[in-house]
């Protein structure tokens, strides 16, 4: 019986161990979270069945396939330093206001794939929540963003947005 | 009951170095896990974020002991019971007729099905020798 009770008490220790242990290596993230980030990152597939997170090399195979509109959700000054080629500008906090109602219908019936900074910004999946709620039905989200697609040394282009 | 002493051993290396590997690719995103999670349509925005930041070092320290040897059946029980939350939630979400990537390993996942519930079986299978084999005697 003292045996059951020291497996237990050993479990549970592993399981204090990982809380603190994640706390500690995560510890930026975490303080986003107690800071109210990461509050409507995440999407329900039930609510956003049209939105897809998508690799560095998903990304740039559809790239290269040319179908597909990519949308920058940084703001201008980044986007202006260097971003995807052909990739429009729509910064995720101006998103509503960017893209005239005629290009939005023509765009409708395109798969989109949308991309920020890289690393844990959060402003692709926004965009990508809002797109889907203007309409849209295929969004992808590469989730590595700029930061992974320059490391991987694709094409980049740099200045302002281009049609 | 398995008794046979390396055949315990490979056990706990094989079902280990899994967790540990399991463990590592979601902690290296914990971001895209916490989608994953999120995807099951369980818990909510918070309760993914924290289980996706927490699960995975769960996932690496459980695996970790269990193939160092270092409290070997309590990391098995972690383990295990961590398998059998795992099978219930790919069964339910079989029954719901959702289709959502099982976020098992990674870039590794596949979708959450039957595939995924006899592999957690296999390990599971594993897990409980580790926990149920016969105690060595100390003299």
């Amino acid at each position: 019986m003292s045996d059951a009770r020291r497996i237990i008490r050993q479990a549970l220790t592993i399981g204090v161990l990982s809380v603190l242990v994640a706390a500690a290596v995560h510890f930026p993230l975490v303080n986003r979270f107690v800071r109210g980030e990461f509050r409507e990152t995440f999407f329900s597939r039930a609510d956003y069945p049209g939105i897809r997170l998508i690799t560095l090399q998903e990304a740039e195979d559809l790239w290269a396939a040319g179908e597909t509109v990519f949308f920058d959700a940084r703001g201008a000054g980044p986007y202006g330093e260097g971003h995807v080629p052909r990739a429009r500008n729509l910064p995720e906090a101006e998103s509503r206001q960017m893209l005239p109602a005629d290009v939005l219908k023509l765009l409708r019936e395109r798969a989109l794939v949308v991309y920020c900074e890289g690393g844990d910004c959060q402003s692709s999946l926004l965009l990508a929540k809002r797109l889907h709620d203007e309409g849209f039905k295929d969004i992808r989200v590469m989730t590595g963003g700029w930061e992974e697609w320059k490391k991987a040394g694709l094409p980049e282009d740099r200045g302002d947005d281009q049609e | 009951m398995i008794k046979n002493k390396t055949l315990l051993v490979l056990f706990r290396l094989v079902l280990g170095g899994l967790f540990v590997y399991a463990g590592v690719v979601k902690a290296l995103d914990p971001l895209d896990f916490a989608q994953n999670i999120r995807n099951y349509d369980i818990v909510g925005q918070s309760l993914s974020f924290i289980a996706a930041v927490v699960l995975p070092w769960l996932e690496i320290l459980a695996g970790l002991a269990l193939a160092a040897g270092v409290w070997k059946r309590a990391s098995a029980l972690v383990i295990s019971g961590l398998l059998v939350f795992f099978i219930v939630l790919t069964l339910v979400t079989i029954v719901r007729g959702l289709d959502v990537d099982c976020g098992c390993f990674g870039a590794f996942g596949r979708e959450a099905g039957l595939g995924v519930i006899l592999e957690d079986l296999g390990m599971l299978y594993l897990g409980l020798c580790i926990l149920l084999a016969p105690k060595k005697r100390s003299r």
